[in-house]
C-alpha cells in the first residue's frame, strides 16, 4: 500500500511542478516543442530515478558532511551519460541538438537533489527508485501538457505535424515564448487547486 | 564505522570522484566515434540542403549513410584556399572529409584576428560551389552555408543552424524556409559596404544583394549579417579570381571565336 503512494503520490497529489513548484525553470524552455518535451521528460525520468537508487544504496556510507557534494556528483555523472548517450544515437542526435542545454541543466533541477535527500536517503533502493522514478513522471507528465496546449496554439502542430495550420489557424506567437509557459502552468495549478481542496491556503 | 570522521570523508569524497571520472572517461572515449559520425553526418546534410539537392528533413529520413552516399556522389571536389583565394589543400572525398563547426570556429578567430587561414570550398559537379559563414547570434554561435551557382555571381541557396537562439524568434534562421529562400537568386557585392546585408525593416525593392531580417530577432539577423559580411570578406580572394578567371576565359573564348570569325570573312573577301 505504501509502494503504492510512492507512486502515485508524485503524479498527481504530490506533484513535483505544480504542488511543490519545483523544476519550473526548464518546464518554460523545453515546452516549444512536443518532441522535444517527450525526450526531456524521459530524460529526467532516467536521471531521478537512477541518482535516488544509487544515493539509497549508498545513503548509510556518505559522510553526512559533505552528502550534498556526493548527491551533486552521482546527479552529474547520470546527466552527462543521458547527455553522451542521446548524442550517440542517429535518432536522438537531432532532438539532443535542439534541446541543447537543457540537457545539461538537468543537473541544476531542484527535483532531482530535493528527492534525493528528501527521500532516497531516508529509504531502501527499491522504494528510492520507485519515487525518482514516479517524480519524473509527474513532471514529464505537465510537460506534456504544457507542450501540448504551446505548440498547438504556437505552431499549428502537434509532433512536427501540421493540424491547425491546416485549418488555416494563425499562430500565435506568444504562446512561444517563456511567459506563456508560466502562465499555462499557472492554469493547471488552478486548476489542480481547485479539485484538491485541501492544497487551498485559508 | 564513524562515518564523520575527516580521514574518512576525504577518502570517501576522492574514491567517488575518481570513480566517476573513469566511467565518464570510459564512456566518452567508448562513444566518440558515433558522436563524431553523427555530427559529420548532420553538417553534410545541411552542406546539401544548403546546395539545393533537397529538404534537410530528407536527410533526416534516409539516414547517416544514405547521406554520406550522396554527398561522395555528387562532390566534385571539396577544397581549401586561403585569404588569396589560391587553393592550399583539398580534403578527401572518399572519407568524405568536411569541415566541423568546431572547425569553423578555429577559423573564424583566425579571420576575425587577421591571421593566415584556411577554409573550405565545395563543388558539387552540378557546378554548384558552397562555403560555410560562422559568427556569433544573440546567445551563442551561429554558422551556414552559402551555395552559389557555376558562375559565382548568383546565390543558390542557404542554410544556418545556431546552438542556443530563441526559438520561434531567432531560431527562425534555421526553422524558417521563407526567411532561407529570400537568398535564392541574390548576388553579392564586394563594391558595396556590405557585400551583403541583412536589412532590418526590409530590403529595399530592386537591391540585389540585401534580403529581410527577421521580425523580433534583430540581434540574431545582425549576427548572422556579420558572420556572412566577414566569411565572404574571406572568400573575396577565391569569389573575385574565379569570377575573373571565367571572365578571361570568355573574353579569350570571344577573341578566338571573332579571329575566327576575322579569318573566314578574310577567306571569303579574298574568294
Amino acid at each position: 500500500m505504501k509502494l503504492k503512494e510512492t507512486i502515485l503520490n508524485p503524479i498527481f497529489k504530490g506533484n513535483p511542478i505544480t504542488v511543490l513548484i519545483l523544476g519550473i525553470c526548464s518546464s518554460l524552455a523545453v515546452t516549444v516543442e512536443m518532441k522535444g518535451a517527450l525526450v526531456m521528460a524521459l530524460s529526467v525520468t532516467i536521471v531521478t530515478g537512477l541518482s535516488s537508487l544509487i544515493c539509497s544504496l549508498l545513503r548509510k556510507t556518505i559522510p553526512n558532511r559533505v552528502r550534498i557534494i556526493i548527491q551533486l556528483v552521482v546527479v552529474a555523472l547520470m546527466v552527462i551519460l543521458v547527455d553522451q548517450f542521446l548524442k550517440s544515437f542517429e535518432a536522438t542526435y537531432p532532438i539532443d541538438k535542439q534541446l541543447s542545454v537543457y540537457i545539461g541543466l538537468i543537473i541544476t533541477n531542484c527535483i532531482v537533489m530535493g528527492r534525493i535527500e528528501a527521500f532516497a536517503l531516508g529509504n531502501k533502493p527499491i522504494p528510492s527508485l520507485l519515487d525518482g522514478l514516479a517524480n519524473g513522471v509527474g513532471y514529464g507528465l505537465i510537460l506534456i501538457i504544457v507542450a501540448f496546449f504551446r505548440e498547438l496554439l504556437g505552431s499549428g502542430t502537434l509532433f512536427g505535424i501540421p493540424v491547425l495550420s491546416k485549418l488555416g489557424y494563425v499562430n500565435n506567437g506568444l504562446m512561444i515564448l517563456p511567459p506563456m509557459a508560466l502562465i499555462l502552468i499557472g492554469c493547471i495549478i488552478w486548476v489542480q487547486r481547485s479539485i484538491q481542496k485541501d492544497l487551498q491556503e485559508k | 564505522m564513524n562515518t564523520n570522521s575527516n580521514i574518512y570523508t576525504v577518502i570517501y569524497t576522492t574514491l567517488v570522484c575518481v570513480l566517476v571520472a573513469a566511467i565518464l572517461a570510459f564512456v566518452s572515449q567508448w562513444l566518440k566515434p558515433k558522436q563524431d559520425a553523427n555530427e559529420k553526418a548532420e553538417t553534410i546534410s545541411q552542406i546539401l540542403t544548403a546546395a539545393g539537392f533537397d529538404q534537410k528533413a530528407h536527410w533526416q529520413e534516409v539516414g547517416n549513410a544514405a547521406t554520406l552516399d550522396f554527398y561522395k556522389e555528387n562532390l566534385a571536389e571539396a577544397s581549401l584556399v586561403n585569404a588569396q583565394g589560391e587553393t592550399v589543400g583539398t580534403l578527401d572525398k572518399d572519407k568524405a572529409v568536411i569541415y566541423t563547426p568546431s572547425e569553423l570556429k578555429v577559423q573564424n578567430r583566425s579571420i576575425k584576428g587577421g591571421k593566415e587561414f584556411k577554409v573550405p570550398v565545395y563543388t558539387f559537379s552540378n557546378g554548384v560551389t558552397v562555403i560555410p559563414v560562422y559568427g556569433a547570434g544573440l546567445w551563442g554561435p551561429v554558422w551556414g552555408y552559402l551555395s552559389f551557382d557555376e558562375n559565382l555571381d548568383k546565390l543558390v541557396g542557404a542554410y544556418f543552424d545556431h546552438e542556443s537562439e530563441t526559438p520561434g524568434l531567432g531560431g527562425k534562421i534555421k526553422d524558417d524556409p521563407a526567411f532561407r529562400a529570400q537568398f535564392q537568386g541574390k548576388s553579392v557585392d564586394f563594391a558595396d559596404a556590405k557585400p551583403f546585408d541583412i536589412v532590418k525593416g526590409g530590403a529595399p525593392a530592386g537591391k540585389e544583394n540585401a534580403i529581410d531580417a527577421i521580425t523580433g530577432a534583430t540581434m540574431t539577423s545582425k549576427g548572422l549579417n556579420e558572420a556572412i559580411v566577414n566569411w565572404l570578406e574571406a572568400y573575396k580572394g577565391y569569389l573575385q579570381g574565379k569570377v575573373q578567371a571565367k571572365a578571361a576565359e570568355e573574353a579569350a573564348l570571344a577573341a578566338e571565336a571573332e579571329a575566327e570569325a576575322a579569318e573566314e570573312n578574310a577567306e571569303t573577301t579574298a574568294e
